[in-house]
């Protein structure tokens, strides 16, 4: 059998013809999913967001009423983090696949999409762990120099940057295993399917 | 555009184009429920395109582009929508509604085999598989992929080649 065969035999195969769809029900659905969608997509930003805002409240009130100006700092690391992640999901999101690109197209979005998210999981110490740790350990530092102890100010920071080192050690671990198991095999074949089109 | 006009526009869609949709997730997803995942998920984004359709591309350009977007960002048990969900599929089996031409038996066979064929194909060569068996024109392929005229040409001569191989066991038992 030659192609034109299959062809002429594919053609005259109608697979929606055994198939009754009830429009109302599906429309019902695909409404009910895209209202689904929506909310998953607003509860994960305000969750990220609201942590950072309700943390940047915290300290900032705490700094006011006790008069810490180390505090001060803390809250600006806080609101500085959030602020980078409103940016960041902002002009992400302008560079989103749209469903009716092209193929090349919208595997090009897509593996600019996944490669951001590995810069972000691999840099996640700079934008977010490391700013809010180096205000942390000035409020600490600055709370312990008062008591005009310079050996339990030393004493304090050491075990403070212990904890803080096997923290960050642990979220980085965590980090890379994320990239390494969900993110690179997709980037992988992100770009293998760009390859077969180029 | 209105909800009322997306809507009509959707099921106008599903009326002319519900055949094309169901084969390229019947190329894209083996197991019924996987297909069942794919399909809705080509449904709920087919329907968020509606508003971007100006009519400046075919339909079935658009829903092609949408479905094989779809397939290729879909991976298999990563998101289940079924549960809760109502039914608005069922396999009808009453011969009122039969197709008016009979499909042979051996019809069924090479076109489960094509099926079958083009799920082992990679992931662009099965969306031109798909396209090329349901009569596209290289302009209209080029424009789905993104991808040249020429370019076609060559993939679709190695794709060719490729389905004959692997049906060949098939063609020799029919």
């Amino acid at each position: 059998m030659n192609f034109e065969e299959l062809q002429k035999a594919w053609q005259s195969h109608d697979a929606g013809a055994k198939v009754l769809i009830d429009a109302d029900v599906l429309l019902k659905e695909v409404r009910r999913n895209q209202r689904n969608f929506r909310a998953t997509i607003f509860w994960r930003d305000a969750r990220e967001v609201g942590v950072a805002a309700l943390m940047t409240w915290l300290f900032l009130h705490w700094a006011i009423r006790d008069r810490v100006w180390s505090l001060y700092l803390v809250a600006f690391a806080c609101l500085g983090v959030g602020t980078f992640m409103v940016v960041d999901r902002l002009m992400q999101r302008r560079k989103q696949p749209a469903s009716n690109d092209s193929l090349k197209a919208c595997i090009e979005t897509s593996l600019h999409q996944v490669n951001h998210q590995i810069w972000l999981l691999k840099n996640v110490l700079w934008w977010y762990l490391l700013p809010f740790a180096a205000a942390l350990a000035i409020f600490i530092a600055a709370a312990i120099w008062r008591s005009r102890h310079v050996a339990a100010t030393i004493g304090g920071l050491c075990v403070y940057a212990l904890v803080v080192a096997v923290l960050y050690w642990g979220i980085y671990r965590l980090n890379q295993w994320a990239v390494r198991t969900g993110l690179d095999p997709r980037r992988q074949e992100l770009e293998r399917l760009l390859a077969s089109l180029e | 555009m209105t909800a009322q006009q997306q809507e009509a526009i959707f099921r106008r869609w599903l009326d002319a184009h519900l055949g094309l949709m169901l084969k390229v997730v019947r190329g894209c997803a083996a197991a019924p429920e996987d297909q069942d995942d794919l399909f809705q998920e080509v449904l709920l984004q087919v329907w968020s395109s509606i508003p971007a359709f100006r009519g400046e591309a075919r339909e079935t350009t658009w829903i092609y582009r949408v479905a094989f977007n779809t397939a290729l960002a879909w991976r298999r048990g990563e998101r289940r929508r079924r549960e809760g969900h109502e039914t608005f599929m069922k396999f009808d089996v009453s011969p009122q509604v039969q197709p008016s031409h009979v499909e042979s038996l051996a019809e069924q066979e090479i076109v489960a085999r094509l099926y079958a064929a083009i799920r082992q194909l990679p992931k662009v060569d099965a969306s031109l598989a798909l396209m090329h068996l349901d009569g596209l024109s290289y302009q209209e392929m080029a424009e789905v992929l993104g991808i040249s005229e020429n370019y076609i040409g060559v993939k679709l001569n190695r794709i060719r080649k490729q389905l004959a191989e692997q049906l060949k066991g098939a063609n020799d038992e029919l």
